[in-house]
């Protein structure tokens, strides 16, 4: 999950997408790699990490100490911590410096079969580490032509960089049908070269319940428009 | 995830009040009482218990709120929950959701069938033990009897991730009622086939055959309700496996077994073993069709499309002869004189005057001349010599395979298993032989029938294909024959055999 913009969408997408993987049976792992911690708080497990990302990252604990089970089956929380926001500079005392996340995750990898990260909105060492560690990035896009820019400099800044890449699946989040700018844009997307996912995650409130509820939205409800698009949208990006 | 349970009871093994528990509980949690409902629990294996040998339980729970299958690992170690619908068993793993679960138990399962192996009704109550955030941090799982007859109610405490210490806290809560830990039950079965004993090797040779044959009669038995059923195609495989021992044993044993074995059962069994022949080839093909499919050079994997109905409409036919037969009084009558005549010759084997071969004696004289009539047909076999030789020579490889079986409990371990292992490396390059040529025949009377049934040119080119490729694997393993006769006849293999032979 990354854009670097904020509010587009990141955190309700992990959360529920990292809702239905574990549904299937897959077992699953959500990071929380923003400080600030909305997907913790979403699963109500205390946003706290014993030596914070410094102790993680140094390699001082290992990751598996700092796992929380959900109430979800089959789905595993790495909170959030405070001290993420100076994660960068953690990594940047590393020896292999973008590719750190991705060292830690092995440690963790026989235990499940899909991890996500939730990417703070920036451009930063975290990120290229995410970068690094990813087969999938997803990114959630506004239907604004502004937003597509960004959109096709990401592809062109994962393009130039070394080693193994993602790959980058764009999917538009928040979408109001109703506006005209938004229906344009959705409409005229070049689905060519790069990917962007056919389903369209439509701005709802129910969405925006999440956080109150404190839980995904195919968990309170089911049957909800919201719900049949993830579901829709997981369809089309979970690994086969 | 969940993790490692602890499981507690009534000292009594009695009743487990609902309210009691609750109340221990809530003076730390609040606690979510989830509704009383029935649960089914269906635990699933394959009949040979592959799962159990690979650590495995699966589970197939089925509430009234949806059905669940629940794999777990030994030691409690990772659970993997997925809801499922409309399941029945017996079926193959493909029936399974795709996913980590179909990963983790296909690859066990393979060609076998996932079948009930228990099945029981259990009322059941979880409860939620949540902290002043709502976020569950233990759950409490409270399983009672649905009849009397079944295991005594318990309460199992299931510990989260990361929440260790209140699992803990909460099994405390409840050791305060007076519970006491229970052991789980680990494999109170008894394993299928019992490890073969070593045998004194001065026991008369019927005793030791005797004993041999009645548990190939158990596998017969066995075998049969899921033949019958057409669960998996492993159990017409076991049954003949068995027919087959059954026959060689008899062979084996003529120098200490009365005559009526080899007037009688000889041919009977013969007789069961190539009733079965028809369908046990057809079912091959069809687990070699996919494998044939990927021969294909010019022909479409689709083309053979219609040889794959082919062989499922002839399996349906064969299959209805077979079942018509196993199920018939003849065949049960065979199965119970059968198990007469084996109890006989238990009582008389003490009979005093009865020529008394030892087992030991036995087993040196029957795998050395096997061993020696191998030899000399290997020899026998030169560049030119007729397919018929070398079918001979497979058979003559069987009987030595047998005798080495057979006789396992009364000859030495050791050189024995290094012996089944060089003939086995011969075994396979005439198999493989044997088998091209008997497929290509099998394949031209399938194409001729289809063709008077009217089917495509490109079937009967794809079909001719396979036979092309089942021919040049034929060359193959002819080419293969010297290098792994070779491997069998050279000294030290001869030294080994000499010692299985009771010959210094
Ligand atoms: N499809 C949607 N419809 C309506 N509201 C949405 C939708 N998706 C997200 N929201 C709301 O928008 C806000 C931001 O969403 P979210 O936290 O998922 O974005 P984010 O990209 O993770 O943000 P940040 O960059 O701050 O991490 C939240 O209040 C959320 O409830
Ligand atoms: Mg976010």
């Amino acid at each position: 999950m990354y854009n670097i913009k904020g509010g587009v969408g990141k955190t309700s997408t992990a959360v529920n997408l990292a809702y239905l993987s574990a549904r299937e049976g897959r077992r699953t792992l959500l990071w929380d790699l923003d400080p600030q911690a909305a997907a913790t708080y979403l699963f109500r497990v205390q946003a706290r990490v014993k030596g914070g990302g410094h102790a993680l990252v140094s390699r001082k604990r290992p990751l598996e100490a700092a796992l929380k089970a959900t109430d979800f089956d089959n789905l595993d929380l790495l909170p959030a911590d405070f001290s993420y926001r100076n994660m960068d500079l953690d990594l940047d005392e590393t020896k292999k410096r973008t590719r750190r996340l991705g060292q830690l995750l092995d440690s963790v990898a026989d235990d499940y079969d899909v991890v996500f990260l939730d990417c703070p909105p920036s451009i930063s060492l975290v990120s290229e580490n995410v970068l690094h560690a990813s087969d999938t990035l997803l990114v959630p896009l506004i239907p604004a032509t502004l937003s597509l820019r960004t959109f096709e400099q990401l592809i062109r800044f994962v393009a130039d960089s070394q080693g193994s890449r993602p790959e980058v699946v764009g999917f538009f989040s928040m979408a109001d049908r109703r506006k005209r700018m938004h229906r344009d844009v959705i409409d005229a997307i070049p689905r060519d070269g790069t990917r962007v996912a056919d389903t369209v995650i439509p701005a709802l409130s129910i969405i925006e319940q999440m956080a109150e509820r404190r839980a995904p939205v195919p968990a309170f409800a089911p049957t909800s428009r919201a719900a049949l698009c993830y579901e829709q949208l997981w369809a089309e990006v979970r690994p086969t | 995830m969940t993790s490692a349970t602890r499981t507690l009871q009534a000292a009594d093994e009695g009743r487990l009040e609902l309210e009691a528990i609750v109340a221990a509980l809530s003076s730390q949690y609040t606690v979510f009482t989830g509704p009383k409902q029935c649960v089914r629990r269906a635990q699933l294996d394959t009949f040979d218990r592959r799962l159990r040998a690979a650590g495995l339980t699966l589970e197939h729970q089925r509430l009234a709120a949806g059905e669940m299958l629940i794999l777990r690992r030994a030691g409690g170690a990772t659970t993997v929950a997925v809801p499922v619908t409309g399941l029945q068993w017996p079926a193959l793993a493909e029936v399974l959701p795709t996913g980590p679960l179909r990963e983790a138990i296909a690859p066990v399962t393979g060609i076998r069938a996932l079948m009930v192996t228990s099945d029981e009704t259990r009322r059941l109550r979880r409860l939620e033990l949540h902290n002043q955030d709502g976020k569950t941090v233990a759950r409490v799982e409270l399983d009672e009897p649905a009849s009397a007859a079944a295991a005594p109610a318990r309460v199992s405490v299931r510990t989260l991730r990361g929440y260790d210490n209140q699992a803990r806290r909460a099994a405390r809560l409840l050791d305060g009622l007076g519970l006491h830990a229970v052991q789980d039950s680990e494999d109170n079965e008894p394993t299928l086939v019992a490890p073969m004993s070593r045998t004194d090797r001065e026991v008369p040779a019927s005793v030791l055959l005797t004993a041999a044959l009645g548990d190939f009669l158990a596998a017969i038995r066995k075998n049969l309700p899921g033949l019958l059923d057409d669960v998996d195609i492993e159990f017409l495989h076991d049954f003949r496996v068995a027919v087959r021992r059954t026959r060689a044993t008899l062979k084996l044993g003529r120098p200490a077994l009365p005559e009526v074995m080899r007037s009688r059962w000889e041919p009977a069994f013969k007789g069961l073993g190539d009733m079965t022949t028809p369908v046990r080839d057809l079912d091959v093909y069809e687990l070699d069709l996919p494998t044939m499919r990927g021969w294909l050079v010019a022909a479409d994997p689709a083309d053979l499309e219609p040889l794959a109905a082919h062989l499922r409409r002839r399996r349906t036919a064969q299959r209805r002869t077979l079942e018509r037969r196993l199920r018939s009084v003849s065949f049960g009558r065979l199965v119970t004189e059968w198990e007469k005549e084996l109890a006989q010759l238990a009582d008389t084997r003490d009979d005093a005057d009865q020529e008394h071969l030892s087992a030991g004696l036995l087993a040196d004289r029957s795998i050395s001349g096997a061993y020696q009539r191998v030899a000399r047909g290997g020899v026998a076999i030169s560049g030119d010599s007729p397919a018929e030789d070398l079918h001979q020579l497979r058979k003559r490889c069987k009987d030595l395979r047998y005798a080495l079986e057979v006789f396992a409990p009364v000859v030495p371990e050791v050189p024995r298993k290094r012996a089944v292992t060089d003939l086995k490396g011969l075994q396979d390059v005439l198999g493989r032989f044997q088998d091209s040529e008997v497929q290509r025949q099998a394949l031209r009377g399938f194409a001729e029938e289809m063709m008077a049934a009217g089917t495509s040119a490109g079937t009967v080119l794809a079909m001719g294909e396979l036979i092309a490729h089942l021919d040049a694997e034929q060359h193959r393993a002819r080419e293969e024959f010297d290098g792994a006769f070779a491997r069998f006849a050279r000294p030290a293999s001869q030294r080994m055999m000499h010692r299985l032979g009771g010959r210094p």
